[in-house]
């Protein structure tokens, strides 16, 4: 117990001292609870998350760092390794190949390798699985942007576009 | 769900790890000769030494015993204890956290002169630890050969042929030395193999054709027996071992008196003496011999 506070409150430190280091990462703690964490990451470039910011919720075991910390997307994502209802991740890294080194910070910096890098030989949303393993990977592109552009873009921009997505391409 | 690519664990340079790996998949899986250089080439000392476990400052510095990562002793046991605990069939080795190469113990306590050495997945508390005997005699190889030499006379040993009176203390004590040597607790064949080196020259040396020569040559056949014995098992400690051996063999005392001449010439009082008490003892008791100042001179195992 008190490990895992003093190591996410060097964490912390950590996340203020180089704010400025990572604009792609914007990791936040919760105020009153140092084992509950939310992230704001950017999609990355030239995927279909592009313009896209994405909630991340961590929730920190007591055992932390020697448990992972559980992570879920908030924000609603098209992706095969992200369950669609739930934000679940599958991601290795997250289970059985968790290393303490890794840090809460690098942790988003290993989703958003995910996001670039999908995986859909492992899926926990088939639709956008078999839709890559089919080959149909433009049909996988237009979906995950389209989610992209409903859930994870600011709310003026989204306005503008969304008769032009809708008119467009018919979610299944 | 196993995902091989994403399987390394972070560098500490945070930016071009994101880069990087955003930019290119193949790059994600950095090597250790990468990982090394971009921590060398770290300019935050505090990175340098805390541990990547609990991020803190070190605490009882250890490392694993193929790549030597350093973590805290406690950060690194309970972290091999995990793995453990989530492995079906028990495993001897831990995988570094940071690099993922295979480790079968942790080396803590170095002091300088000597340290401790915990398999994985052994009872912890069960471990071969060193004592404090053991201790002093690993001391007594950092210091400068020869110090006991004028009250043990090696060469009236040979000359008197006080060999022909068997040593009955010699098989502990050469245990104990080989241990303290190989930092290992099970030594037996090699104290075995020695011991019967040792014992057949010394018994055969009256048959042979050594009988008639002098000393001197008596007694360089038996370094050399001993040395080609020994060298093997303790590489470049070889040599001093073989002076140790000679020395106790020539005091014809038991182990517990030879130690007592032998701290009282190193300075210590009792083997409990240990090196942060040292200074504080009077300085002026004696030539006062510092172990510290001979270990790189000296400690060049496997340099040979």
């Amino acid at each position: 117990m008190q490990a895992s506070r003093a190591r996410l409150f060097k964490e912390y430190k950590e996340v203020q001292r180089e704010k400025a280091a990572d604009p792609d990462i914007q990791l936040v703690c919760d105020d009153s609870n140092i084992f509950k964490w939310t992230a704001l990451i950017k999609g990355p470039s030239e995927t279909p998350y592009e313009g896209g910011v994405f909630q991340l919720a961590f929730a920190v075991p007591e055992q932390y760092p020697l448990q992972p910390p559980q992570v879920r997307f908030l924000t609603k994502i098209f992706h095969p390794n992200v369950h669609f209802k739930t934000g679940e991740i599958c991601l290795d890294i997250l289970k059985n190949a968790w290393s303490p080194a890794w840090t809460l910070q690098s942790v988003c910096r290993a989703i958003i390798a995910l996001m670039a890098h999908p995986e859909p030989d492992s899926p926990l949303n088939c639709d956008s699985g078999n839709l890559l393993r089919s080959g149909d990977v433009r049909g996988y592109q237009s979906m995950a942007r389209m989610y992209t552009r409903l859930a994870a873009m600011p709310k003026k921009r989204l306005a503008a576009r969304i008769i032009l997505i809708t008119g467009q391409s018919n979610p299944v | 769900m196993a995902r091989q690519y994403l399987r390394k664990p972070p560098v500490k340079h945070k930016t071009r790890g994101l880069r990087r790996s955003i930019g290119n998949r193949s790059e994600i899986p950095m090597n250790r000769e990468e990982d090394a250089k971009q921590t060398g080439s770290c300019p935050s000392q505090q990175d340098f030494n805390s541990c990547p476990i609990c991020l803190g400052p070190l605490v009882q510095e250890s490392y694993l015993d193929t790549c030597f990562h350093k973590f805290c002793y406690n950060c690194i046991v309970h972290w091999s204890r995990v793995v453990a605990s989530k492995r079906t069939r028990p495993s001897s080795s831990v995988k570094c956290p940071l690099c993922k190469t295979e480790n079968f113990s942790v080396i803590s306590g170095f002091d300088g002169t000597c340290f401790q050495r915990h398999y994985i997945n052994q009872d912890f508390e069960n471990r071969f630890t060193f004592s404090k005997a053991h201790k002093y005699r690993l001391q007594c190889y950092y210091s400068e050969p020869g110090i006991v030499n004028d009250i043990f006379d090696v060469l009236r040993f040979w000359k008197s042929r006080k060999y022909l009176q068997s040593n009955v203390w010699l098989h502990g004590w050469l245990k104990r030395e080989l241990q303290t040597l190989m930092q290992e607790e099970d030594v037996d064949v090699v104290v075995h193999h020695i011991h019967g080196v040792i014992n057949s020259f010394l018994r055969r040396i009256e048959q042979t054709h050594l009988l008639k020569k002098p000393a001197e040559a008596k007694q360089d056949n038996f370094r050399t027996a001993v040395f080609d014995a020994a060298k093997p098992f303790l590489l470049a400690r070889t040599d001093r071992f073989v002076n140790e051996v000679e020395l106790f063999l020539a005091s014809g005392l038991n182990i517990d008196a030879y130690d007592a001449v032998y701290m009282q010439r190193l300075g210590w009082n009792t083997p409990g003496g240990t090196t942060s008490t040292k200074p504080a003892e009077e300085p002026s008791q004696h030539v006062g011999v510092v172990p510290y100042l001979y270990i790189f001179d000296i400690d060049s195992d496997g340099a040979e």
